[in-house]
């Protein structure tokens, strides 16, 4: 006949013992480490103001990309200031919604962890990095590229012209027949013949040296 | 092996080991089911104390949230403020100055692209709400739904441990019964043959 059951065999072996001893260390350990820094993060993440950042960031951007270089010509424009308004609201409003994510992903994030879920690593802020460009700020991008390129261009043409009319002026006749014909704004005097270039052939044959 | 041993100390400083010590910071358990159980609890007790408001406010946020579109409302005298100081410094600076009617037309143009550019901003923010709000949702959603379903793993290990049990009760009860009949059949036969011969 066996003997009875004792009690004692059926207790937890010293490995099971010691496993949960370490279990519960570990656990005490997070609770006394890491959950004040969760609830922390949980206090932050209804506290902490991006958008206010974002905002101002997104503000800086738009002056810097519109109002870094202001010309006379600017001033004379008048649906500059409409433009940059659209471009500001467009600006603000992408600051705002980046904001926003990042506010919400941090929420969820604090809250997937304190239910024993998966968390997104990102803080979202990565997102400060690429906020991006409205359409309106483009548009008004483009806009003053385009004002700014058509006085570039009026201005390299009024110099070309105001040059090759003082050289044109300074244009002198042979003197050997008496005083040497001089050269007007428009009309050159060509050296060869002491006469003045007109007409578009004789213009060829002057500029090419024929 | 002094230098062994010597080596195993400078190492035990540099990474604050020390194994004497943590054996005996150990916690002692004596009963892991019952300090198991007493965890379980004590999660669900801290979760309740600290993130059940911050939830539910969540989830009230993701339904009735409109703070982008409140905002995008704000910001259409902003930048029309804004862009009207941006334009008179321009023209103090290059002391140029405007015709009455170029600076009718500067108003006019301004007010139509504020409230033209409004409307788009206002529109945007209207998608940029919804979208946000839906993914806080789904977000909220995704989290729910794993908590539900470690609940019902949990659950469902703590239905098997009882049916288990209680199997093994019923086992118990029927061989405990089989062995009482056993022994009064074993007895009631020694009777027979003690008292019959």
């Amino acid at each position: 006949m066996g003997a009875k059951p004792k009690a004692q065999d059926y207790k937890p072996s010293e490995a099971d013992k010691a496993s949960a001893s370490v279990a519960m260390a570990e656990y005490r350990y997070f609770k006394e480490k890491y959950d004040p820094l969760l609830q922390e993060m949980r206090d932050k993440s209804l506290t902490d103001d991006y958008k206010s950042t974002l905002r101002g960031r997104a503000s800086a951007d738009t002056m810097q990309a519109l109002t870094s270089s202001p010309s006379y010509q600017q001033t004379q424009n008048l649906s500059a200031a409409g433009d940059m308004a659209q471009a500001v609201q467009g600006q603000l409003g992408q600051a705002t919604t980046s904001a926003k994510q990042i506010e919400n992903r941090m929420q969820t994030n604090v809250l997937g962890t304190a239910r024993g879920q998966a968390a997104d690593a990102q803080s979202g802020m990565a997102q400060a990095a690429r906020l991006g460009t409205s359409t309106a700020l483009a548009r008004a991008q483009a806009n003053q590229q385009v004002a700014q390129s058509k006085l570039s261009a009026a201005t390299q043409i009024g110099s070309a012209l105001a040059f090759q009319g003082m050289d044109n002026m300074q244009t002198r006749g042979p003197s050997d027949q008496g005083p040497p014909t001089a050269g007007s704004f428009f009309s050159p005097v060509d050296p060869n013949t002491g006469k003045k270039v007109s007409g578009f052939g004789d213009r060829i044959r002057y500029s090419t040296g024929g | 092996m002094y230098i062994n041993e010597d080596a195993i100390r400078r190492a035990q400083e540099m990474y604050g080991v020390n194994s004497a010590n943590n054996a005996a910071a150990l916690p002692p358990v004596n009963d892991p089911e019952k300090a198991y159980a007493e965890l379980t609890r004590q999660e669900y007790l801290d979760y309740v104390q600290n993130y059940r408001s911050f939830e539910e406010g969540l989830l009230d946020k993701a339904r009735t949230d409109t703070s982008l579109i409140d905002q995008a409302r704000e910001d259409v005298g902003l930048a029309s403020q804004l862009t009207k100081q941006v334009a008179n410094r321009n023209l103090s600076r290059y002391g140029a100055s405007l015709t009455p009617v170029q600076r009718q037309q500067m108003a006019k143009g301004l007010e139509r692209s504020n409230v033209l550019g409004g409307i788009q901003a206002v529109s945007d923010a209207r998608l940029a709400q919804r979208e946000a709000n839906q993914t806080l949702l789904s977000d909220l959603i995704n989290i729910g739904q794993g908590v539900n379903r470690s609940s019902q793993s949990q659950l469902g290990q703590s239905a098997a441990n009882a049916n288990q049990l209680k199997n093994a009760y019923t086992q118990a009860k029927a061989a405990s019964k089989a062995q009482t009949y056993s022994t009064i059949g074993s007895l009631g036969a020694a009777a027979i043959f003690a008292f019959a011969f």
